[in-house]
């Protein structure tokens, strides 16, 4: 068990020094930029006038589509990737039973093309 | 050693994110932190050696769930302040229930024995010297294909679902047409008008 | 305590579990806390399906649990479809208004 957790031991070093990176720029930036705080520079300033709202942005409802479709085919890739060792090995139903799979998300992407759901207007 | 030391702290990180998924004031951060939880469960799944659900559950949570949660958490313009109102009133109820659950399934925990027979009634025993990917293919595809058209099934009822419930037109705008585009002649697109001077096509 | 065998993953799944039961009844206003609470409940089925497999030596848990990613991301899709929709005719999305949605 313990050899099989040390394979993913790069995986553990590329988090960590993602990890380094973070912080280090962080507390760079606490350490090294000149500091020196006044109400006037710290508050919130919008080209002469006072803010007039929140930062936060509404999305349009088309970004959450895109988003949908793709949660859609991401599973239907992730069920593809075992696919390769039947088929490999000649299994021609399990062949056939993906390829029924794929015919059925094939449906459903028509019925999306022909809705419009992909235009972007 | 090492196994025990991964396990408990993936354990914790996935119950102390999973607890301030409930309990973040901002729900973007609920959002992050579930992205959290979701990566710590995926690292215990390693540990018990399903590597590709692991695998999967980064690539569609992480990679898509999530991020489909944030796509609405910014769409939805609400005041955050007011969906808070309720948490303090509905604490104690809320912590009544679950302190029960725990209770009930701690009972069921320290109770549960396994059957001796249960080591006969495997579905599908896991193979010696396979790896887990190559596994599950094996049995995923003929073993388990009604499961397998099923969920094709739900994925397609999803999609039509969700297109159906979000997706609304604007009127007046115009739209391209591609096939019309491309279908247009000569014939319908330009006419030939034979003006008398002085009169104008009126 | 260093020996980590089926219990430990049993435990750490009944309390996610637990804390996706107390996420739904502490944001009753929230819809989207909501639905992050139902998938933490899922997950630590998941958790509890792979758990057992490994133990019994069966991939059937490991197969069933790819199923329940499967419907448990369909359900966040049209789930989080209709929170879309209700936000758009209602104005917000606290669970007190859900009522509404009958007929």
């Amino acid at each position: 068990m313990d050899a099989l957790l040390l394979e993913y031991l790069p995986i553990l070093i590329f988090f960590g020094i993602a990890a380094a990176m973070g912080v280090g720029f962080i507390l760079a930036a606490f350490v090294l930029a000149p500091s020196d705080p006044d109400p006037e520079k710290v508050s919130t300033y919008e080209c002469g006038f006072n803010a007039f709202d929140d930062a936060r942005m509404k999305f349009d409802v088309r970004f959450y589509l895109v988003a949908i479709l793709f949660i859609i085919f991401d599973l239907e890739v992730a069920f593809l990737f075992p696919w390769l060792f039947p088929v490999f090995e000649g299994n021609l139903f399990a062949f056939w039973s993906m390829i029924c799979f794929l015919g059925v998300l094939t449906i459903g992407f028509l019925y999306e093309w022909r809705k419009g759901a992909l235009d972007w207007e | 050693m090492l196994q025990a030391a991964a396990f408990y702290v993936l354990s914790a990180v996935a119950i102390l994110s999973a607890f301030m998924v409930v309990s973040a004031r901002n729900p973007v951060r609920s959002v992050l932190f579930l992205i959290l939880a979701f990566f710590s469960a995926a690292g215990l799944f390693v540990l018990l050696g399903a590597e590709f659900l692991a695998m999967i559950l980064v690539i569609v949570y992480v990679g898509a769930v999530a991020v489909l949660f944030l796509f609405v958490v910014m769409m939805l313009d609400i005041d955050f302040a007011a969906l808070r109102q309720g948490f303090l009133s509905y604490l104690p109820l809320g912590g009544l229930v679950a302190l029960i659950m725990a209770i009930e399934l701690a009972m069921i925990g320290s109770l549960w024995v396994s059957a001796e027979t249960a080591q006969f009634a495997l579905r599908s025993p896991t193979p010696e010297g396979v790896s887990n990917i190559e596994a599950l293919g094996a049995i995923l595809y003929d073993d388990y294909v009604l499961f397998f058209q099923l969920a094709g099934l739900v994925l397609l009822v999803a999609m039509v679902g969700a297109i159906v419930l979000t997706l609304r037109h604007r009127q007046g705008t115009k739209r391209q047409d591609v096939g019309r585009q491309v279908r247009r002649t000569r014939e319908e697109s330009v006419e030939v008008v034979d003006i008398k001077s002085g009169e104008g096509i009126g | 305590m260093l020996e980590i065998d089926l219990g430990h993953y049993l435990a750490v799944a009944a309390i996610l579990f637990t804390l996706g039961v107390f996420g739904i009844f502490v944001n009753r206003k929230n819809v989207i806390i909501l639905l992050m609470s139902i998938e933490l409940l899922l997950l630590a089925v998941n958790i509890n399906f792979v758990a057992f497999s490994a133990h019994l030596g069966d991939l059937s848990g490991q197969v069933f649990a790819m199923f329940i990613l499967t419907v448990a991301a369909a359900e966040a899709a049209v789930g989080l479809a209709i929170l879309v929709v209700f936000f758009r005719n209602r104005g917000d999305i606290s669970v007190d208004h859900v009522n509404m949605m009958k007929g």
